[in-house]
């Protein structure tokens, strides 16, 4: 589904991410971990298109319209209502205004934000808009799905419901799914592997963890199998040397967009 | 309206008319001499002969026409330039630093200027209202592209819109906001710009009444038609509150 080879990103001289490899196969759920800082987000917007890469090269087996992208932060338009912006995808793949609005109410539905078409974003809870920005990507019936740390602004219990629902989605749909996080547990309970990505600048890929827990899978549940624990454990001791050990950077004022 | 909010506008009206009750008070105790400043009916009935006489409507006319045409030719000429400065690097460099020095400038100076090029009758009205406003709703749209929230064009790309769809769903609704936000203080300007113009040289318009109260030290009629301006701009500024919260219900409702 996704072959990167050999990425190189920079911001001006220095790279950021450096000889890169990573592989995603179809129906495959995939995080990426790492520092913060370390790249992670800019090798997911490589991906999508929205910076190009110094070297390298990254080969999709699906179109670039269907592949669906979660930002960090929801950046809904404020000047629509909710049912608007779902449509809004839809209206640029050239629905009509009354199907398109027909359409994401069906999907504001499968959201559970049925009786919320009508409100703006400004009138809606974290959690809400969250929702309203997935229904927003999955009416564009994405094959890929790239999520930037999607869950990182809510609070713990919407967090873990709207993550229980995703993972249900992604299920349903055969999704093939690639999420930057840098919550270890979340990594592990919901991915078929984990990646890690090491200390910028000039990171590169320093670990691959298989999680071989059966799916569907129940977030509560996952957390108490003994595979879990081990990997988790595995993988903590391997960031927590990337964190202790900072790289010295040639240039420290080096501007790195998180986005 | 609410409850808390008619208290708050009745006791305002209930502070207004103890005032205007008070000043005519004083007056007809002869506490201040009338001539300066004619007691609260004595305005009141200047206002009303303005409008017996029928002598009123042709300024009124003058002032509002230039007043309206200057705001609209400001905001279509603002916009037009803030976008196109924004989205063209050397037409920015150009145009930034001249509009730049017309903001730091009291731009009322130029209306000597316009009255020489333009002469006494409505054009220099209106130019003078347009440079007042031109200048104030090109920084409006200017910052207002220029402070998009990339966010949002990330998300609208990432959705597939390409430069029209940017333009329709992004950048011209953040546009709107910007200008809404400015539109009153704009009203403001547009009179300010006519007012004054007339003020130098016109032979008609509310500024010319004024310049001819003046000469003829006559307090009542000044006052007469600075209440009429003040009335008319707040009219104004109710409808341009009214548009603001229609256009930009998603920030008010």
């Amino acid at each position: 589904m996704l072959d990167i080879r050999a990425l190189q990103m920079s911001y001006g001289a220095e790279p950021v991410v450096e000889n890169v490899d990573l592989g995603v196969a179809a129906g495959e759920f995939v995080s990426l971990i790492g520092p913060s800082g370390c790249g992670k987000s800019t090798l997911l917007r490589a991906v999508m298109g929205l910076q190009k890469p110094t070297a390298g090269n990254i080969r999709l087996d699906v179109e670039k319209a269907e592949i669906g992208f979660l930002f960090q932060d929801d950046a809904l338009l404020p000047w629509r209502t909710a049912r608007d912006n779902v449509a809004l995808g839809l209206r640029i793949r050239g629905r009509s205004k009354g199907e398109a609005r027909q359409e994401a109410m069906h999907w504001l539905e499968s959201v559970g934000l049925g009786q919320f078409g009508d409100r703006y974003p400004r009138e809606l809870s974290g959690g809400q808009r969250k929702r309203v920005a997935i229904a927003q990507v999955l009416a564009l019936r994405p094959k890929l799905l790239l999520m930037d740390e999607p869950f990182a602004s809510l609070d713990a219990i919407v967090r873990h419901y709207l993550t229980e629902d995703l993972l249900s989605w992604v299920e349903g749909e055969d999704l093939t799914v690639l999420m930057v996080t840098h919550d270890l547990e979340e990594a592990v309970a919901v991915s078929d592997r984990v990646v890690l990505l090491g200390n910028g600048p000039r990171a590169h890929v320093k670990g691959r963890w298989e999680i071989d827990l059966a799916r569907p899978r129940d977030l509560l549940r996952v957390k108490e199998q003994p595979e879990f624990a081990t990997t988790a454990r595995q993988l903590w001791d391997a960031l927590s040397e990337e964190v202790r050990t900072p790289t010295i950077r040639q240039r420290p004022e080096l501007e790195v967009v998180n986005q | 309206m609410n409850q808390a909010n008619l208290w708050l506008q009745l006791r305002r009206a209930a502070a207004l008319t103890l005032v205007l009750l008070a000043w005519e008070g004083i007056s007809a105790l002869g506490w201040v001499d009338p001539f300066y400043a004619p007691p609260p009916s004595a305005i009141g009935g200047s206002i009303a002969q303005l409008f017996i006489d029928g002598e009123i409507y042709k300024h009124l006319q003058a002032t509002f026409g230039a007043a309206l045409l200057g705001l609209f030719l400001g905001l279509i000429g603002g916009a037009l330039l803030g976008f196109i400065a924004a989205l063209i690097r050397p037409v920015a460099e150009l145009l930034e630093p001249v509009m730049a020095m017309l903001n730091a400038i009291p731009r009322v100076i130029l209306a000597p200027l316009f009255i020489i090029w333009l002469g006494i009758g409505i054009a220099s009205k209106v130019a003078l209202s347009f440079i007042l406003v031109v200048v104030l709703t090109f920084f409006a749209v200017y910052n207002g592209i220029r402070d998009v929230d990339t966010r949002l064009v990330e998300r609208v790309k990432t959705l597939g819109g390409g430069p029209l769809v940017l333009l329709r769903e992004v950048y011209v609704p953040s546009v709107v906001a910007w200008v809404m936000g400015s539109l009153k203080v704009a009203v403001g300007f547009a009179f300010t710009g006519a007012v004054v113009g007339e003020f130098v040289a016109s032979s008609r318009g509310l500024g010319y009444l004024l310049a001819f109260a003046q000469s003829t030290y006559n307090a009542e009629l000044t006052f007469a038609l600075i209440v009429l301006v003040l009335v008319f701009v707040m009219l104004l500024f109710g409808l341009a509150g009214a548009l603001e919260r229609h256009l930009l219900r998603w920030k008010y409702r």
